[in-house]
């Protein structure tokens, strides 16, 4: 009897659920016509391209509408969107670079994506993401926004040249050292300044990571507590500048300044033989060799020897406001889980060079023989997958990274002008050391 | 007898309004909120404030950054200013000239000024750059926007030369209205060509040149930050950040609203004056016909 009765009590419990969880689905009618609104930031024949996904996905789903807006670039879309939130009309879903992520988790205008998918019974399948993908945008062990275009920086080089210098065209050099011994091997073959990089403090994030160093305290930004100090002067920082410095001063690294032109164009006209650019570049630069017959290969980042990090991933992801109808909330999920599915993210992939978010279109892409094809796009991939699971290699996560960036930017040409490298390091940590602790302070109005 | 043109005496005002709703909304709203959102620290997403007293002054005063960024605009603007000008009247008055095909010139050398800032500075990219730049080319030197003075040379250069049309078209209707009448009577008592100009000519053009003075003073202060942006971003090590470039990064990218709008205080009342010093020092050897 007893056990019948504890038998009952677990069916009439169980059903509750069913119950209960039914109710809630019926308080939506995710069949109910429902429009919402899209702004992202990719723009030229991007546009297009973002378009077509959105058209696909609604012809899926016939009842929603999806009004898409290219609303400038990631600044310009934050200031919108946040301006927009204050007025009352948000776009339901936006587009956001990886460094704002701390921010737009702490800034009370975004819903976790965990959460929504949780509501409504809309799961989301992270394991078939790219764990250094997943992982960036995993907060405290959840979600918030839905990876999209992603990218790491990676070694471009010119096969051509190296072959002329007498260096191995196959095996491009990984360490500090070898970068060096081998930029020096192309100068003395004729380049005058064989390596270059355009001025980004994304790849001093990127060194950091590599020595499997943080780059703020507090678990990287990831722990309980905001994070409170910047690391960049301590060792790894230094090892790093140091380095980069050093190849400026000895006149085999071209300073060609901020913005993403200057040093593709180097590379382009054989004035450089090695650099460091976005994975997104192989198209391109690819093409640009080979207009002058040249061969390109494509390499790790390098690392201070025997380093064991790995690289992060940077570019952007979709969130979705606060403040909507649960037709839209759910309509807005629905467009977010769509755009990272494999036929979208695959015919992303094709289109602009940044990562398939997911494995599976991953294997999809191979089975379709396309790296047998385009084999620099694979460097990318296992540069990423290559790179262990940590907190550091997660990539940091802080409130004012653009700050940051541009405070460290100024520094390292105060270097180039002849500053020490630890001077530098240390009075960028200050400067931004004080504007972290008015953020903490601010984002908690 | 004064009579007014309007039968009722309140339809003068209710035609004002729509004027005036433009400036308040656009103009004098913003412009108190930025006063008192300079002593504020403000949340950069929902706006929340909180009075912060001197705050964002004293952080701007004790930032040497901010202190350099002063001394660089002075010299930009300078640069822009007095270049501008002395460039512009010179080609205004080669314009002015009887030659043939002066008016292709003209159109063309009014061009600069219809292009957007972004299109400027992407020309003066393709030439001064350091991975392939024409200048790089033909001089040898590649280091233009890589070296702090040269960067600021180059910035001033691009600032002046898209500003060169505007100048130009003033100067021009300038010249046309100088009563030739007066120059006739100076060639008669024997002035040259020298003297016609520096007596006649420049004289007759002081209220333009004091116009034109005032206009690109603001020009330089407040709307060279696209160029800025494509050419240097500010650097090297701040070597073109100027104030306005520094205000652009603070509210747009950085979300310092507090901070920002004391800048944007800062650069009014400089802005504001060098007008007042300019109009107490500059118009009265101005000469109005």
């Amino acid at each position: 009897m007893k056990k019948l009765m504890s038998m009952l009590l677990v069916l009439f419990v169980s059903a509750s659920f069913v119950f209960a969880s039914g109710t809630q689905e019926a308080a939506v009618d995710a069949d109910a016509p429902v429009t919402i609104q899209f702004w992202h930031a990719m723009s030229g024949d991007r546009i297009d391209l973002i378009q077509g996904i959105v058209d696909d996905f609604m012809a899926e789903n016939p009842n929603i509408t999806v009004e898409v807006q290219y609303s400038g670039s990631y600044d310009d879309t934050l200031n919108k969107v946040t301006s927009a939130f204050k007025a009352g009309n948000a776009p339901h879903v936006f587009h956001s670079y990886e460094i704002g992520t701390l921010g737009l988790i702490k800034s009370g205008i975004t819903v976790a994506l965990d959460d929504l998918a949780q509501k409504y019974d809309e799961p989301i399948d992270w394991d078939a993401f790219f764990g250094p993908i997943e992982s960036y945008y995993k907060y405290q062990g959840l979600h918030y926004s839905m990876p999209f275009n992603t990218s790491s920086p990676l070694v471009y080089y010119n096969k051509t040249l190296f072959k002329k210098a007498g260096l191995d065209p196959e095996n491009p050099p990984q360490t500090y050292s070898a970068i060096r011994d081998a930029a020096i091997a192309l100068k003395k073959s004729g380049i005058d300044t064989p390596i270059t990089w355009n001025l980004n403090a994304w790849y001093f994030e990127q060194m950091h990571y590599l020595q499997d160093a943080p780059y703020v305290n507090n678990q990287n930004g990831r722990g309980k507590e905001l994070p409170t100090k910047i690391l960049i002067n301590q060792k790894p920082g230094k090892i790093a500048l140091d380095w980069w410095i050093q190849m400026y001063r000895d006149g085999l690294f071209m300073d060609v300044g901020p913005g993403w032109s200057n040093h593709r164009a180097a590379f382009g006209a054989g004035e450089a033989a090695m650099i460091m650019s976005s994975s997104s570049d192989v198209n391109l630069l690819t093409k640009s060799l080979s207009e002058k017959g040249w061969e390109m290969g494509t390499g790790y980042l390098p690392r201070p020897e025997g380093a064991k990090g790995g690289v992060a991933i940077g570019g952007g992801s979709l969130w979705i406001t606060d403040n909507h109808t649960p037709e839209e909330e759910l309509a807005a999920l629905k467009l977010v889980k769509y755009i990272s599915s494999d036929k979208p993210q695959m015919a992303w992939h094709k289109g602009t060079g940044y990562f398939p978010v997911r494995t599976t279109a991953m294997d999809k892409l191979e089975k379709e023989g396309w790296f047998v094809d385009n084999p620099n796009y694979r460097k990318a991939f296992d540069q990423l997958l290559d790179s262990p699971s940590t907190l550091n290699t997660a990539g940091a996560l802080l409130g004012v990274f653009p700050d940051a960036r541009a405070i460290i930017e100024s520094q390292i040409q105060e270097c180039y002008a002849g500053k020490d490298v630890q001077k530098a390091l240390d009075d960028a940590t200050k400067e931004i050391n004080a504007l972290i602790a008015e953020w903490n302070e601010v984002i908690a109005y | 007898m004064n009579k007014s043109a309007f039968p009722n005496k309140y339809l003068p005002y209710v035609l004002l309004i729509p004027t005036f709703v433009i400036l308040v909304v656009f103009l004098f709203y913003p412009a108190v909120e930025t006063f008192r959102l300079s002593f504020y620290k403000v949340n950069p997403f929902s706006g929340a404030a909180r009075f912060a007293g001197l705050y964002n002054f004293k952080n701007l005063f004790t930032n040497p950054a901010y202190l350099k960024s002063f001394f660089r605009s002075a010299v930009f603007a300078v640069g822009v200013v007095l270049v501008g000008l002395v460039l512009s009247l010179l080609l205004a008055l080669l314009l002015n000239q009887k030659v043939k095909g002066a008016q292709v010139y003209r159109s063309l050398l009014i061009w600069p000024y219809a292009l957007s800032p972004a299109i400027a500075g992407a020309l003066f990219n393709f030439m001064f750059n350091p991975a392939n730049g024409l200048m790089g080319y033909f001089t040898g030197i590649r280091t233009w926007l890589t070296h702090g003075n040269t960067a600021l040379f180059v910035i001033i250069l691009a600032a002046m030369w898209k500003n060169l049309g505007y100048n130009i078209v003033f100067y021009l209707t300038a010249l046309r209205n100088i009563p030739t009448d007066a120059l006739e009577a100076a060639s008669i008592d024997g002035a040259g060509p020298i003297k016609r100009f520096f007596f006649i000519t420049f004289t007759f053009l002081s209220p333009m040149t004091f116009f034109l003075l005032v206009m690109n003073t603001i020009y330089a202060y407040f709307a060279s930050f696209g160029l800025i942006d494509v050419l240097t971003e500010g650097g090297p090590a701040g070597a073109t950040n100027i104030l306005i470039y520094q205000l652009y990064r603070d509210f747009f990218v950085n979300s310092r609203v507090g901070y920002a709008a004391a800048e944007s205080l800062m650069l009014f009342m400089l802005v504001v004056l060098l007008t007042i010093v300019q109009f107490k020092t500059t118009e009265r050897k101005v000469y109005y016909q």
